[in-house]
């Protein structure tokens, strides 16, 4: 240990070997080229340190100065931790609907959705790292899709529902790209990661310090089971994650714990990346289309959130429709009959609609469709699964063969510069892209 | 014909050599990327190259303000048999070769006193510091090119979408004599753009304040050119971030990037001037 170099004089050992100091790594190198990594690390001006070697004792032997000053069987480091025993007790949070007041103002509601924190632009965070070094994209067309899902909003009503529609969020995000599912007989389509991203409060219960622990723990246990169910219904592996679990912090004697999150990051990879797809609409004239089935599902929405209700309503995922539509959007993207896709989820599909017109500085004219649900449900339910994309008409009649009863002609795409919602003739929305941009973009900035 | 060779140094922080090296691959060359030591201790000879690249990065932490460090090192290392590098870069331009910098590559070659060099003395001329935003941004600019310029590397470009990735990427100049040496012999080659492709002042097109807008400079023989935009990193077409529509209203849009172009004008030159 007193040959590991140091940023600072003066610490012990054991603070040593548990120091967690950034921009180090560790080498295994065999004995016979040694000599040679040295003369490179020389030459490369890199600060390289021979602290240790792999014995055959079954032991962990620290020492300073040849004195032994730790010596653990390596039996006890991987296998010496006790079981823990802990408590959970799930009961259903009792929630209700609210009621709304009638004819509500939709243009207001949609630019106070779009500056609100789920769904701003964070433009003033993104345009500050270099996101494009390295982004290759010359010796092939290869490529990595990447997305993520995280809805802490909806753990309130259930971490369960929660933690499927991150996991869905997480995959219609590729899929709307371009990306596939993983198919086993494929090996080629075969690559996929999840990275699961714990971010829970305490959930160890104590009358005292934790009285809802068993509750707690009983969110990260649906959680989990909701990790289980995704994964293996879409056969998608979890290669890594990383836990955070005691995220309670007290001041002045009052005890403020997160909600219960899960991030989900995941790769795919994109055979040819010249086939993926934009979100923003690209044409005058082109249809659009709601992919998906729309549910009163308003729980714990952004729309809610604007009167500071959470509702009962959660988005539940349903597993099998979506397989099923995500299977005809991937060969829709093969037969190349969309011009745009994006997913529908914080807001719903007026956010959506209101992101692809001003990302491809078009307008679009919309008739919400004749269905049971009230105007709201249809402006801002967030059910999973869906999309909007947008059809060249020349692709009109293979896009409806292919897609049958999963979608809705809701509009077209024109050059406006205006999103223009209405239903049964009457106009819902009527807003500039400049407004609703202006509203997206001042969000968060700082 | 004449196999052109690019030699792109890295190493100290040095992070874009990828891309450089397959700019100088795609436009037609072969392209070596070496450490900066292996140049130093002489087991790699800049004499051996046609194109001298200097890539982006973060060389040395940019402590000391960006590239100032390597500049520096550039300027006064002493290579293992004792020859000063900065004669050996002298003696590479005499031999007619050419020496391009991007974004933190550029900064160096500003630094040492080979961009704009108006005076031919390699003096330091001009400094890069902070954006007048103060902040670090990446993003993507038009960029327009001076039509009286000489340097083989613009050739045939008028304008050029690229992305700017830099906290200190405004140019000053020295003194009104510089400045107006520059404007003389229109060593103020590339500049930020407005949507019309005129030179502009204009945030965020302009992104960092520069002055005479520039966002490029050579010296008065046209051999060295720097830029802050990243012409490596548009090599492909699908590196721009309005791919989408491009290729939705023009189906038949090339896959290769425009950034490509500065690399084949001078692998071109230099084959036709061999």
């Amino acid at each position: 240990m007193d040959k590991v170099p140091l940023k600072y004089s003066g610490l012990k050992a054991w603070e040593i070997f548990i120091s967690e100091s950034q921009e180090r790594m560790s080498f295994v190198v065999k004995s016979d080229r040694i000599e040679e990594l040295f003369k490179m690390a020389s030459d490369f001006e890199v600060e390289l340190t021979d602290i240790g070697q792999f014995t055959d004792s079954g032991f962990l032997d620290l020492r300073w100065e040849d004195k032994s000053i730790a010596y653990l069987d390596l039996d006890f480091l991987h296998d010496g931790v006790p079981k823990k025993h802990m408590e959970a007790e799930w009961k259903k949070p009792v929630v209700t609907e609210p009621t709304l007041k009638e004819n509500l103002d939709y243009n207001d509601i949609l630019l106070k959705l779009m500056g609100s924190l789920n769904i701003c632009s964070r433009e003033s965070i993104i345009r500050r790292y270099d996101h494009e070094v390295k982004g290759k994209g010359f010796d092939s067309f290869k490529g990595i899709a990447v997305s993520n899902g995280i809805l802490p909003k909806f753990g309130d009503i259930d971490a369960y529902e929660m933690s499927a529609g991150s996991f869905d969020e997480a995959i219609r995000g590729i899929i709307a790209v371009g990306g596939k599912l993983p198919d086993p007989k494929n090996s080629e389509n075969n690559f996929w990661s999840v990275n699961d991203n714990f971010c829970v409060p305490d959930s160890a219960y104590n009358p005292k310090s934790n009285p809802d622990g068993k509750y707690k723990l009983a969110q990260l246990v649906r959680m989990n089971e909701a990790l289980f169910d995704m994964s293996t219904f879409f056969n998608i592996p979890m290669t890594s994650g990383k836990d955070s679990m005691k995220n309670d912090f007290i001041k002045e004697g009052i005890k403020i714990s997160v909600p219960p999150t899960i991030l989900y990051s995941v790769a795919a990879k994109i055979k040819d990346v010249r086939q993926t797809l934009t979100a923003e609409f690209k044409q005058a004239g082109d249809l659009i289309y709601l992919v998906g089935k729309t549910y009163d599902e308003l729980g714990g929405s952004d729309f809610y959130k604007l009167f500071n209700e959470i509702g009962a309503n959660v988005p539940v995922v349903r597993k099998e429709d979506a397989q099923r539509i995500y299977h005809k959007m991937m060969e829709a993207h093969d037969k190349n009959l969309l011009s745009s896709a994006h997913d529908l989820s914080d807001g719903g599909l007026a956010v959506a609609l209101a992101e692809s017109a001003f990302g491809g500085e078009m307008g679009v004219s919309i008739e919400l469709p004749d269905n049971e649900l009230s105007v709201n449900a249809n402006l801002f339910s967030e059910s999973h699964s869906r999309f909007i994309v947008s059809v060249n008409p020349e692709d009109k009649d293979g896009f409806e063969i292919l897609f049958g009863n999963d979608v809705e002609l809701i509009g077209k795409v024109n050059d406006s510069q205006k999103v223009q919602i209405s239903k049964a003739g009457k106009m819902l929305i009527d807003l500039e892209n400049e407004a609703l941009l202006n509203a997206w973009r001042s969000g968060l900035v700082f | 014909m004449k196999e052109v060779k690019g030699l792109v140094v890295t190493g100290f922080g040095i992070n874009c050599e990828e891309e450089m090296a397959a700019a100088n691959r795609l436009a037609g060359a072969r392209a070596d990327i070496v450490h900066l030591s292996e140049v130093f201790n002489e087991q790699v000879s800049i004499h051996d190259y046609d194109i001298l690249n200097f890539p982006g990065g973060f060389s040395f932490g940019d402590d000391l303000g960006s590239a100032k460090v390597l500049g520096n090192k550039f300027r006064f290392k002493r290579m293992a048999s004792g020859k000063l590098f900065l004669d050996e870069l002298k003696k590479f331009l005499d031999e007619g070769n050419y020496m391009i910098g991007v974004c933190n590559g550029f900064q160096a070659l500003v630094k040492m006193g080979f961009l704009p060099n108006a005076g031919g003395h390699f003096e330091q001329e001009a400094t890069i510091t902070h954006n007048s935003s103060g902040k670090f941004e990446d993003r993507w600019v038009t960029c327009c090119v001076n039509p009286n310029s000489k340097t083989p590397f613009l050739k045939e470009i008028i304008t050029l979408d690229m992305p700017v990735r830099h906290g200190e990427g405004k140019l000053i100049f020295k003194d009104d004599t510089t400045r107006q040496t520059i404007l003389d012999k229109n060593l103020n080659c590339m500049s930020y753009a407005d949507k019309n492709g005129n030179p502009t002042a204009e945030y965020p097109q302009n992104p960092n304040g520069s002055e005479l807008n520039c966002a490029g400079l050579s010296d008065p023989s046209g051999q060295v050119f720097g830029l802050m935009p990243h012409p490596e990193a548009y090599l492909s077409a699908y590196n721009h971030p309005n791919w989408g529509k491009i290729k939705r209203q023009n189906p038949e849009m090339s896959d290769e990037g425009a950034g490509l172009k500065i690399f084949k004008n001078i692998v071109n030159h230099i084959k036709e001037n061999s």
